[in-house]
């Protein structure tokens, strides 16, 4: 096979693996702060996309911008929806059984809400004709489709506003302390209970602006968030539960898998190769490609 | 435990009025009461989920059917009685859709079914149609619902290995009429089963057999990652024809995008009806469509202007497609059966499909060649595919000509 | 109360349920309400079995559909293929799906936590993916008209009710035998705290193993039965779709996990729920039966999220539990009662005798690094067989890790531990405690769920395969540390004291050869570590060895017979107390150089 082929299939597994990272840093935040498997999250991603679209509709916004104006809504929401819901099924008790409550909480929400989106806005699916979702930039032989090259390069801008975030700026650190040890910061002053719902807020913000992101080249239906909840899941795992940067990396991994698959595998198999991989990778480094080392037993 | 050991009283009262609710609801939308004479149908097809939008267009065809037949007298053979229509969700997954069909059907009496889209649904419904003895009508394609040796079954389309050796006759005629050569053919879609019933005899031999070379065969499973891979092998092959089958709807919108990034000429006969929906102009806009074509069973044909008008003003829609146009015809198919068996007994009814030969009226009309007639195994009779094809935004049946209601464009050149 | 009657007593909820779901089934009519009743047995038997290895043993699964699809693919394939009924076809599925657990299992359970369920997510979206790439996307099940009940085909929908309820009534039944037995105690200890229980004999990765196959049967059985009696086609979707272990998830975790009762309660309640939902308000609106289901799943989860069964418990006057007269006398009786208990609590056949001052354990040359410390380097002694053996050293100096590596948590980096001159690193530590070797931890690890009674029988199923027995050498072993008045509550009302008792008797009950204690007397009253130390020495008289990590040092002069001394992760002394405590090394390891001068300069 031509070399322009093969780094072909690899820049299209890094721009198809960019929007799944961004997706995925959310859950990661989430899960890595709250200890929560947050179900609900492809279905918050799937109303970004409806406000992105709502926004190039209605007031001519590029669904690009659309993405980063969905932010401050979004957080609001994740603070009210965790202060509402979620703050009765976290923190202190018995581990197990709150993540049994989470699950089943977050299914319930996540119901609903794709139900009476699906009830109020029609199944009809809706998309953003963006002019860059069907041109490409030519490099060499390598063709880079414009609308997943932008997306990308946000994804990439967004995900490391958040590490700065969380490793520069003083709240961040107060998120990680509350994430590490809750007691212990607890003791510090740090209101545990707050940090949770920051991130939470910040993770439903950042996979709505995903969607935002994915609004520019994916048509936007209710049930949307099924197409991508499992690779959310895998990519958070592989990158190390609670490593935002591994995340990122699973993210940028699964899309590569996918496409490097296809040189391996029947087309049909593409998937097969993502788990496979995931679970080798879980194999060979139980915590993930990011995580903490686990305590042998 | 520290929620509900701190308070099990909220949590009672909490329970208690979501359940009073529970139990009052169906008190509240309890279906308006039918009359004794009346003809009850079920329509059970996906009206929530995924596939929910398929679900409500058939029931839009099947109401306009209805208050046709109502408006105009109602059933003769039943001394006026009306059609009432059950419809039941099937939900996303084969148990719910089988769960409605067996709700939907002891219920109460009902005559007649139809139903319910997915092909997988259709054969888990149509199963518990036949245990309980009701006809059942079905727009799907697959082979396989037709060939579990049923009674009570009948399937209005082409079945989908008939579907592509008679398309491929269709299309080789349509290209020589245009000067056009096909040596080389793409087979591009998903493992979906109407999708591989329709592959499967063009990929053994139908192809072989007309001496054409198939240089790209990729099936994917959906959700599809990214087309890439599959429009550079077609680019890189140039055939003559692509044969697509993408019947997830995102998955379909990428294909399409990545021919116009890439800049494919190739012309598209895509396989099924799922391709000539609004909903594609109205994600990706006229451009990416022109001149894209599909094989189906049925689109409004030469003829049915003035039900298209109807349909399009009645719902809103912004033309008419195969699911609404068929159930539409299903209704009225029901109607003439009726009509026949001059009674609701649904074992009458199936004798009365089996005696059935329409040649005219709307439901002949809409379901080429006009003809409806049902062979022993549930197949109608002479069932012929159509071709239809985007032309400025909106699909029209081009083949055959003597149906078309637009002249076709070979959309060719490299 | 003796156990074969509790057993008994125990089958009667379970014959009540099989009636009031015979009850239903002779008693409904309506078609539609037959397939709600079969539903609700399915979805309950698949939460049972997803509750043998999710709630019992803790190990929370995402993929338990894998059994569930692999039941009902290879049941409805031998069908159409070869015309095998379903009947055989159910055993063939049944036996495919134990064969996929050990397969599933052997590299997973490596995993633990939400790692673990997340793994066990890809093995049936695996399948799901190959059924569709081997062009199974659609098995209709062959309908047959000729003696269909050959077939598992019915027209009287009473008879799949009946099949559900077999399937039902079978797996309540495992589910009733895994709790009274060996098995259901080690899956009990390692889901509490699977470290204390490898220390106490456990055999943990066997114990998940056994657990996953028993509930991989179930859920194939169940999976064939869903096929015939609601699906009529078989999609992979259908079968190893997120759906199905959605479905399971909710009728276990709102019915509440680590219960039988759990799901039943979660299938009966949810599923007619969802169904009504659907029949009433879903056909006339829909995708409002789903908002309202939502909204009933996030509800019940703000106000009993640990379950409905257990809050349902919880609001119900607690069990109290009486102290057994019996047990208070043997406490209060003479000490050679105790003694006699120790005895039989200590006693296991066939095992070889060892002359006194053999070495009963040899380390040799034991080093052990972590990321930038050295915890343990070139450590060697042996200890002797009758002898308590402390081994002091300052904070750091590596007690601890060296008690980790003489019982299996850690593997050295060099060197070997030999046990009766058998090499025993790199052994699990359930091995090296079924070889005899016992140990305690510094913080009591407890299993916080179960009475000190139950804890202490996790022990006594090393020697003792019968639950009646292992409850005899438990009691035993809580007799001869004085503990037995305490047997029935649970360890969280226990004293420190008390606790450290507890641990010995676990220890005691697994008849140990040689007992590892990691600092039973910190924290202890004066007359705490007397009677602590007043049990050492019977535990040591019944004939058993002792190890003791202590700072303590008034006590471990007097209580011992030898001393080993750590700093720096170095041996830095041997010998018996009078010596060792003079030893400049060892006091310049703990005081320090400038001490030690003072000390020599008060000498001279």
């Amino acid at each position: 096979m031509a070399l322009g082929e093969l780094v072909q299939y690899v820049v299209t597994g890094l721009l198809v693996g960019g929007v799944y990272a961004l997706m995925s840093i959310g859950l990661a935040l989430i899960f890595g702060v709250m200890r929560v498997v947050n179900f609900a999250q492809g279905d918050f991603m799937m109303l970004g996309m409806y406000l992105t679209y709502f926004l190039a509709v209605g007031y001519g916004v590029d669904p690009l911008l659309g993405a980063l104006v969905a932010i401050p809504p979004f957080f609001v929401l994740g603070l009210v929806v965790h202060r509402v819901l979620l703050v009765r099924v976290t923190g202190g008790g018995d581990p197990q059984r709150l993540m049994d409550a989470q699950l089943i909480l977050t299914l319930g929400l996540s119901l609903i809400i794709t139900n009476a989106t699906t009830m109020i806005l029609t199944p009809m699916p809706r998309g953003i004709r963006a002019a860059y979702a069907t041109q490409a930039f030519a490099v060499g032989p390598v063709l880079l489709n414009q609308a997943r090259s932008y997306a990308f390069l946000m994804a990439l801008l967004l995900a490391g506003a958040v590490y700065a975030f969380l490793t520069r700026t003083d709240l961040g650190k107060a998120l990680r302390a509350a994430a590490d040890e809750p007691e212990a910061a607890g003791y510090q002053g740090i209101d545990v209970r707050a940090m949770h719902g920051l991130a939470f807020g910040v993770g439903i913000a950042l996979v709505a602006a995903a969607g935002g992101l994915l609004a520019t080249y994916h048509p936007i239906e209710p049930t949307v968030a099924v197409n991508f909840i499992v690779l959310m899941f895998v990519a958070v795992v592989l990158g190390g539960l609670g490593s935002i940067p591994g995340a990122f990396a699973g993210g940028l991994l699964i899309g590569l898998v996918q496409s490097l698959t296809l040189l391996v595998l029947p087309f049909q198999l593409q998937n097969v190769g993502v788990f496979i991989a995931f679970l080798l990778v879980l194999y060979f480094r139980p915590q993930g490609l990011f995580g903490q080392r686990l305590r042998a037993v | 435990m520290k929620a509900a050991g701190t308070h099990p009283r909220r949590g009672i009262q909490a329970l208690a009025i979501a359940l009073a609710v529970l139990i009052a609801a169906p008190t509240l939308l309890a279906p308006a009461v039918a009359r004794a004479e009346d003809l009850k149908i079920t329509l059970v097809a996906p009206l929530s989920g995924r596939w929910a939008r398929q679900g409500q267009l058939k029931k839009m065809g099947a109401e306009m059917a209805i208050a046709e037949i109502n408006g105009a007298g109602g059933i003769k053979a039943l001394a006026g009685g009306k059609i009432v229509l059950r419809e039941a969700d099937a939900g996303d997954s084969v148990e719910k859709a089988v769960s409605a069909a067996q709700r939907a059907l002891s219920r109460e009496k009902i005559s007649v079914g139809i139903g319910s889209w997915l092909s997988s649904f259709t054969l888990g419904v149509t199963e518990v149609a036949e245990r309980l003895q009701v006809p059942w009508f079905t727009l799907s394609y697959a082979d396989n619902i037709t060939e579990r040796g049923f009674k009570y079954t009948f399937q209005s389309s082409p079945v989908s290995s008939l579907q592509a050796e008679q398309a491929l006759d269709l299309i080789l005629d349509l290209a020589r009429r245009n000067n056009q050569q096909i040596k080389k053919a793409a087979l591009v879609g998903d493992n979906t089963a109407a999708i591989v019933f329709f592959f499967k005899p063009l990929r053994e031999k139908l192809l072989k057999a007309k001496g054409i070379e198939i240089v790209v065969d990729e099936v994917w499973t959906p959700p599809l990652a990214d087309a890439t891979a599959i429009i550079q092998k077609l680019r890189s092959t140039q055939p003559d024809i692509v044969f697509y089958g993408a019947t997830n709807f995102p998955d379909s919108i990428q294909v399409l995008q990545k021919v116009k990034e890439f800049g494919l000429k190739t012309p598209i006969m895509g396989v099924g009806a799922w391709l000539v929906t609004p909903e594609y102009v109205k994600t990706v806009g006229k451009e990416l469509l022109d001149n894209v074509m599909s094989v189906t069973a049925a689109h409004p044909l030469k003829g049915q202007e003035d039900l298209v008008k109807r349909f399009t003003q009645r719902t809103g829609e912004p033309f008419m497609t195969q699911d609404p146009l068929v159930t539409y015809a299903h209704v009225w198919i029901i109607k003439e059966v009726a009509e026949l068996a001059k009674s609701t007994d649904p074992k009458a009814l199936r004798d009365a499909v089996t005696k059935l030969d329409l040649r005219s009226g709307p439901a002949a009309s809409a379901l080429t060649p006009g003809r409806i007639r049902f062979d022993e195994r549930g197949r109608r009779v002479g069932a012929t595919p159509i071709i239809v094809q985007w032309q400025g935004g909106e699909p029209f049946t081009v083949v055959p000509a003597e149906l078309a209601t637009r002249k076709p464009v070979w959309h060719g050149g490299k | 109360m003796p156990g074969a009657l509790a057993r008994l007593r125990g089958l009667v909820p379970i014959g009540v349920v099989v009636l009031v779901a015979l009850a239903l089934t002779f008693v409904l009519t309506e078609r539609y309400h037959h397939r709600v009743l079969t539903l609700v047995l399915i979805w309950a038997t698949m939460g049972l079995a997803w509750n043998i290895i999710s709630g019992y043993a803790g190990q929370i699964s995402f993929g338990h559909q894998a059994f569930f699809g692999v039941g009902a693919y290879v049941t409805v394939l031998l069908v159409v293929g070869v015309r095998l009924t379903p009947w055989l076809g159910l055993v063939a599925g049944a036996v495919a799906a134990v064969v996929a657990a050990v397969l599933i299992g052997f590299p997973t359970f490596r995993l633990a936590g939400i790692y673990f369920a997340l793994a066990t997510l890809a093995y049936p979206l695996i399948l799901r993916i190959f059924m569709d790439f081997l062009g199974y996307q659609e098995v209709a099940i062959p309908m047959v008209r000729d003696q269909p009940a050959l077939y598992m085909q019915f027209t009287d929908p009473r008879a799949y009710d009946l099949l559900a309820l077999a399937a039902l009534a079978g797996t309540l039944l495992l589910s009733h035998w895994i709790e009274t037995s060996r098995l259901g105690y080690a899956l009990r200890a390692l889901k509490e705290n699977e470290q204390a229980a490898e220390a106490s004999g456990v055999d943990t990765f066997r114990s998940k193993m056994v657990a996953y196959m028993l509930s991989a049967a179930p859920a194939a059985v169940i999976g064939a039965i869903y096929a015939h009696a609601i699906l009529y086609v078989v999609t992979p979707d259908a079968v190893f779709g997120l759906l199905v272990i959605v479905q399971t998830l909710v009728v276990c975790l709102v019915g509440g996990a680590g219960s039988k009762w759990g799901p039943l309660l979660g299938a009966a309640i949810m599923v007619p729920m969802s169904e009504t939902l659907d029949a009433t308000i879903g056909d006339r609106l829909p995708g409002i039966q789903g908002v309202v289901y939502g909204a009933a799943l996030v509800l019940v989860m703000l106000f009993a999220p640990e379950g409905l069964y257990w809050w349902v418990r919880g609001l119900l006057p607690a069990r109290r539990t009486v102290p057994t007269p019996a047990g208070v006398a043997v406490a209060a009786g003479p000490a050679g009662t105790a003694t006699a208990a120790l005895e039989l609590a200590t006693d296991v056949a066939g095992r070889a005798p060892l002359a006194r001052g053999a070495a009963l354990i040899d380390v040799r040359s034991v080093s052990k690094a972590f990321v930038g410390v050295h915890a343990l380097e070139d450590v060697s002694f042996a200890v002797q067989a009758g002898e308590i053996l402390g081994v002091i050293g300052p904070n750091g100096a590596g007690k601890t890790t060296l008690f980790n590596v003489l019982n299996g948590f850690l593997a050295p980096d060099q060197g070997e531990v030999r046990y009766r001159d058998e090499r025993i690193t790199g052994l699990r530590p359930n091995a090296i405690c079924r070889r005899g070797v016992g140990r305690t931890f510094q913080v009591v690890r407890s299993f916080p769920h179960l009475t000190v009674l139950e804890n202490v029988m996790v022990g006594a199923f090393v020697r003792e395969a019968a639950t009646d027995r292992a409850r005899q050498r438990a009691r035993a072993a809580l007799a001869a540390v004085g503990l037995d008045a305490r047997a029935e509550v649970v360890p969280g009302s226990l004293t420190t004291f008390d606790l450290r008792l507890m641990e010995v008797a676990r220890c005691l009950a697994t008849a140990p050869e040689l007992i590892l204690l990691d600092e039973p007397l910190a924290g202890l009253s004066r007359d705490g570590v007397e009677a602590m130390m007043a049990l050492v020495r019977r535990v040591r008289d019944a004939g058993v060895t002792v190890v003791i990590i202590e700072h303590t040092m008034y006590a471990v002069v007097q209580l011992v017979d030898r001393l080993v001394v750590l700093d720096h992760g170095r041996r830095i002394g041997e010998g018996v107390p009078g010596e060792v405590v003079r030893d400049p090394a060892v006091i310049e390891a703990y005081l320090g150089k400038r001490w030690l001068r003072h000390v020599e300069n008060l000498k001279a």
